[in-house]
């Protein structure tokens, strides 16, 4: 038992849960759809994650930090309409160049957030309520609810959905899959490797330590809400690009799935721990549930229900048994440390 | 305070090669906040090796000149200067390059955190990329230094209390401290674990750090510190090196008056039994407690911390409720499972920590006196007779001397002895026979410290029956008729008045003899 | 703080808004103030205006409930499924009423008596009532419901005023003496502050919290009956977002997101000035969604203009000394 209390902490224990979920879930689908193993599953999963996970890379940040954005939507909305608007009237644009503005365009909102939330010091879930609304209305009214087509759009976008990055036997790994994966990546190691990276943890995991002891808590935030913005609006290209049909509706109320990812994927809400991977863990579990319902014909309207409840059951989980489980961990760290060794053990001061 | 214990030569020693340059020298500072003068014309050096107490009461001034140091505020007027050298500093990053680091009363470590990364969570010199093995590697050395056993890969939720401050030194220490501030660092630190704390600051002070020490715990001051400084009203009174000072004269300095040192109570004519208490336990806290309380008796319960006496006020007033034992209450047995439960039988408990379990800062003294018993304080229609709390609390404002204008003011205004004083008047309202003080006088200063221990006397006499939990060994034996003590959640013994004192208490509740135990702590 | 002491501020802040946006509005239309236009003002709104008394129980008690427009239309769509069904409107009514409570309960249930944040567990709600709403009515739009039903959403009863005005102004008085005067208020405010020093206090905690979502999943289901009527129809997105507005208009009223200060006076001013934004916004033609972006922005500003304040003060103040 020693061992694994050494190298499995009660936070990975999470991982491994969901991990056995997904597991699970697919053998139960599996058993109950007739050639759910096939490539065309693996597609509809892959890219019904793809957009929530990058997504919720960058609400993971923001909430390891004690703080959460429900802004991502709209921002997502936002560069999905504005840069599929500047690909239909310039079809010459380069590729890389799109992808830029729209993340560069993501972040800018995304700063917005931050700097209201780490220098005015305004509760982050009243400004990202707020800017949900603001950056939704904008959109509305400075694209006078026109609509982006995909026969105005330059072909390598239109094509990019169905663009295979490898192809593995009978499946094709999907170029913009991929882009959520190396995000997941990129930002595990950032977060585990990284200094601006453990400070994200440190100051969701004590605020009033980390202003104390000199940590940047207010740039930490407003790198956390940038990269949040920059990562929507990678997900809202990522939109356009699946889509190709962006009305100013576009990835509305994509907040909600997003955190419920997050909070799926062992995030705690209140700051300080949780994983990228986690994350990405929660929005595959989501979305096989999402495609497989979709699949048995349980009316799709069964879906929403049970990503409540759970929602619930993770948070319930992670409040009860996670817990108790830590609990145990702490008392077995601290029998450890009773152990008496000589140094430890009070003796008259050597005079 | 004549046996101070072998700890004494060797601090002398170290005093004596105290170099002529201060690491830090304070001129002339002055602070204001608002209306209040914090600090005034406050000059102040601190010479490597040795350790500067600062003794006051509340409000003196210490904390504010400890914020000026470590750059959280800026003074008004006055210069710091550091190896002889005029300073700005203007923030914490500032105070940790230039060798300031301070350890609070609450450690400030990250939960989520492990101990390693925790001890250089702060550092500018490690670069941007966290290499493990060497992070790792490097906190074992330090604490491998400072001879503590702690895994480093834990997380550092769930260290106790004192592992916890171990790793705030760890963490001075990797940062090349030369100033290391010391506020109140054993409040929540039992005698043994003091004794370790004590090790460490000999140690660092050995390796020329230079430490200033605030602590509420005059004896403590004296067993540690070099030179004593006392504030008062925002000015500094006087500094002394420990020889030529007295814990007398030190707190006529911090009152402004000739005072007595803790006067034991008159004994109360002892009344019929109250409370009796047998074979109660509750898992993983305490077990096998038995005893009985009678009415106009204080029974004081000491203990080191953690060692169940305050799960036993849980447990009797129903927060925590036991799950084995029986309580009799007046000679017929009862079950206490919730607070309410615990207050019909007339039990109240008075917790130790005002501001988290006690009172609801923002709200006014009259609405906080009233709240457990708001019901008698309604009229038919459930509303709030406004007239009638305001009324009940000034009684109170008058019995206990609360200094406040009005009863309509938000505690959080007040002072901590205010504070205090407001808890006790919530739950004397709620007229208990059986009234539970936990830690009722800690951090509150000198003045409202002596006037709770009367107003605990009064309640005696008046035929209630006080449990009286303290860490202050002193005020335990001044106070009470008899002492329970505890260790390890289980009861150790329960001492008459007369055989109750420092040398017994200590015995019972560390396990073995005091000498041998802590050489010399609690003189 | 003392009542008049927050009338100052806050409150005082808002009363003088609202007063210039008033004027604005009649300058522009000299029927704005006619008893039709104001009764039309709330009508428009009746059921956020509603949630809003509610919510701002919960948020002074240190919770959020985001799930209250999924319940509204949770119980739109379980009255419309069940007279579809072809049970008597009334019983339809109540058994409507009684899901909402059942949501309200079960949210109660996690935060209470199980110790989950709020914040996730009624995310949980806004997803789930949702769903389980649409499993009743799909896709479909049901509607037909009897005339006295539709009507209900209407008709003036007394004077000009209709049922859910009626409802909303009793209401407000309740909640109003409920919150100011009565036990069960100071109850919500203390645990707003300090939940812990409640239940050292004796402070029934979980029951109290328990007690504000049932009410909250009951007034929710409420207001979902009265936007039924009001529509004529139900479908399974009705009321899809209302949660933000409701919560918009909480917090703009001074209640702080961190539970234990507020005013129902602050709330009452905070609707009225939103619904003569909005209003007034709608006499110069500018659209909704604008609309809402300004509501937005309120909502921010409303925390962000006494941090401002407070930090210019706290500089000058510095400076003088």
């Amino acid at each position: 038992m020693n061992w694994i209390q050494r190298y499995v902490r009660p936070e990975q224990v999470r991982e491994l849960i969901l991990l056995l979920l997904i597991v699970v879930a697919v053998i139960f689908f599996g058993t109950l759809i007739n050639n759910y193993y096939s490539e065309r599953t693996f597609n509809r999963i892959a890219s019904s994650v793809t957009v929530i996970a990058i997504m919720a890379v960058g609400q993971t940040l923001v909430v390891l930090t004690r703080n959460i954005d429900l802004s991502v939507g709209s921002i997502a909305g936002c560069t999905a309409y504005f840069v599929g608007t500047l690909l239909a009237n310039n079809n010459d644009l380069h590729p890389l160049l799109a992808v830029l503005i729209a993340v560069g365009l993501g972040a800018g909102l995304g700063a917005i957030n931050g700097v209201l939330v780490a220098f005015a010091r305004v509760p982050s879930i009243i400004v990202t309520l707020g800017t949900l609304a603001i950056f939704r209305g904008l959109l509305v009214d400075l694209s006078g609810a026109k609509t982006v087509t995909t026969d105005s759009l330059p072909l390598w976008l239109v094509d990019l959905p169905r663009l295979n990055f490898v192809t593995l036997g009978e499946f094709d790994i999907r170029a913009l899959f991929m882009i959520a994966v190396a995000m997941v990546i990129i930002f595990q190691l950032a977060t585990s490797y990284l200094k601006i990276g453990r400070q994200f943890y440190a100051v969701g995991s004590n605020p009033d330590a980390a202003i104390l002891i000199g940590l940047p808590m207010r740039r930490v935030i407003f790198i956390a809400f940038v990269l949040c913005g920059a990562l929507a609006g990678l997900a809202g290209f990522v939109t356009l690009a699946r889509f190709g049909n962006i009305t100013v509706e576009a990835a509305r109320g994509m907040e909600l799935a997003v955190v419920a990812a997050v909070v799926v994927g062992g995030v705690n809400i209140f700051g300080g721990s949780g994983t990228v991977v986690g994350a990405l863990l929660g929005a595959v579990l989501i979305g096989i549930l999402e495609q497989s319902l979709f699949r048995l014909q349980i009316s799709e309207f069964w879906r929403d229900a049970l990503l409540g409840l759970l929602i619930l059951l993770a948070v319930a989980s992670d409040a009860v048994i996670l817990q108790r489980l830590k609990a145990l961990w702490v008392r077995g760290e601290l029998k450890r440390i009773a152990a008496p060794t000589p140094e430890t053990e009070p003796g008259v001061p050597k005079t | 305070m004549s046996d101070r214990g072998p700890a004494h030569s060797e601090s002398s020693a170290a005093s004596g090669i105290a170099p002529s340059v201060p690491v830090l020298a304070v001129r002339n500072i002055a602070k204001r906040f608002g209306a209040t003068q914090a600090l005034e014309d406050v000059s102040l050096e601190l010479f490597p090796g040795e350790v500067h107490a600062l003794l006051g009461e509340n409000g003196a001034g210490k904390s504010t000149l400890i914020k000026i140091i470590t750059g959280v505020h800026q003074p008004d007027r006055g210069e710091m200067q550091i190896d002889g050298k005029p300073v700005v500093i203007g923030g914490a990053a500032e105070a940790q390059r230039l060798g300031v680091a301070a350890i609070y009363q609450e450690p400030l470590l990250f939960p989520d955190l492990d101990v390693a990364e925790n001890i250089f969570v702060s550092h500018q010199d490690r670069g941007e990329v966290i290499r493990w093995g060497k992070l790792h590697r490097d906190a074992e050395a330090i604490l491998a230094e400072l001879g503590v056993a702690i895994d480093v890969r834990s997380a550092a939720r769930g260290l106790t209390f004192a592992a916890q401050q171990s790793v705030e030194i760890a963490k001075a220490i990797s940062l090349k401290v030369r100033i290391l501030i010391m506020d109140e660092p054993t409040a929540s630190l039992s005698a043994h674990e003091v004794a370790q704390l004590f090790r460490l600051v000999r140690e660092l002070r050995a390796k020329g750090v230079a430490i200033l020490l605030v602590s509420h715990r005059i004896e403590e001051v004296f067993e540690i510190a070099d030179k004593v400084t006392v504030f008062r009203d925002g000015r500094l009174i006087s500094t002394r090196k420990r020889a030529d000072a007295t814990t007398r004269g030190a707190i006529a300095d911090m009152v402004g008056r000739e005072m007595g040192l803790l006067e034991p109570r008159s004994a109360t004519t002892r009344g019929e039994k109250l409370l009796s208490v047998a074979g109660l336990g509750r898992e993983g806290k305490f077990r096998d407690v038995s005893f009985d309380l009678h009415r106009g008796e204080v029974l004081g319960f000491a203990g080191l911390i953690g060692a169940g006496r305050t799960d036993i006020g849980l447990a009797l007033f129903g927060i925590e409720p036991a799950t084995s034992g029986t309580i009799m209450l007046n000679g017929k047995p009862v079950v206490v499972k919730t607070p309410r439960q615990g207050m019909d039988l007339k039990i109240a408990y008075v917790s130790e920590d005002r501001r988290q379990l006690g009172l609801s800062m923002p709200q006014s003294i009259s609405s906080n006196i009233t709240l457990p018993i708001l019901k008698r304080y309604l009229n038919r229609f459930w509303l709030i007779r406004g007239s009638q709390e305001r009324a009940t609390a000034e009684i109170f404002r008058k019995r206990l001397a609360i200094r406040t204008a009005t009863v309509d003011l938000a505690v959080s205004k007040l002072s901590g002895g205010n504070q205090q004083k407001v808890m006790l008047s919530k739950w004397l309202n709620t007229k208990p026979d059986v009234l539970i003080l936990d830690e009722p006088t800690r951090g509150i200063d000198v003045g409202a410290k002596a006037e709770v221990h009367a107003m605990i006397g009064e309640l005696a006499a008046e035929g209630i029956g006080i449990i009286l939990i303290s860490s202050d060994l002193p005020e335990v034996l001044m106070m009470s008729d008899r002492v329970l003590v505890m260790r390890e959640g289980r009861q150790m013994a329960i001492f008459d008045r007369a055989d109750a004192n420092q040398e017994s208490v200590m015995t019972a509740a560390m396990g073995q003899s005091l000498s041998q135990a802590i050489g010399g702590v609690v003189a | 703080m003392t009542f008049l002491d927050r009338l100052r501020s806050w409150e005082g802040l808002l009363l003088a808004v609202l007063i210039a946006i008033v004027v604005m509005n009649v300058m522009r239309s000299p029927y704005y103030l006619g008893v039709g236009n104001i009764v039309n003002l709330f009508q428009l709104s009746i059921e956020k205006v509603i949630l809003a008394l509610i919510m701002t129980l919960i948020i002074v008690n240190g919770e959020i409930d985001l799930s209250v427009a999924s319940i509204m239309g949770l119980a739109a769509c379980v009255l419309a499924f069940l007279f579809q069904a072809g049970v008597p409107m009334p019983v339809a009514i109540v058994v409507a009423l009684l899901s909402g409570l059942a949501a309200g309960l079960f949210n109660g249930f996690w935060i209470a008596y199980v110790g989950l944040p709020s914040l996730a567990v009624t995310l949980a709600g806004l997803i789930g009532y949702r769903g389980v709403a649409r499993i009743f009515v799909e896709d479909r739009a049901i509607g037909g419901f009897p005339d006295w039903f539709n009507t209900l959403g209407q008709q003036p009863i007394v004077g000009s005023l209709t049922v859910s005005i009626l409802i909303f102004v009793i209401l407000f008085i309740v909640i109003a003496i409920t919150l100011h005067s009565s036990a069960f208020g100071r109850l919500v405010y203390v645990i707003g502050n300090n939940a812990q020093a409640a239940r050292y206090s004796g402070v029934r905690v979980k029951l109290v919290k328990m007690a504000l979502f049932a009410a909250s999943g009951t007034v929710a289901a409420l207001a979902g009956i009265l936007y039924a009527a009001r529509l004529g129809s139900v479908r399974g997105d009705m009321a899809t977002g209302f949660e933000l507005d409701v919560i918009t208009m909480v917090l703009l009223g001074g209640v702080s997101i961190f539970g234990g200060s507020g005013t129902i006076v602050g709330v009452g001013l905070s609707i009225l000035v939103i619904l003569n934004i909005r209003n007034g916004m709608g006499l110069a033609s500018i659209t909704g969604n604008t609309q809402t972006s300004v509501i937005g922005a309120l909502l921010i500003l409303s925390v962000l203009a006494p941090n401002i304040t407070q930090a210019v003060t706290l500089k000058f103040k510095g400076r003088k000394t």
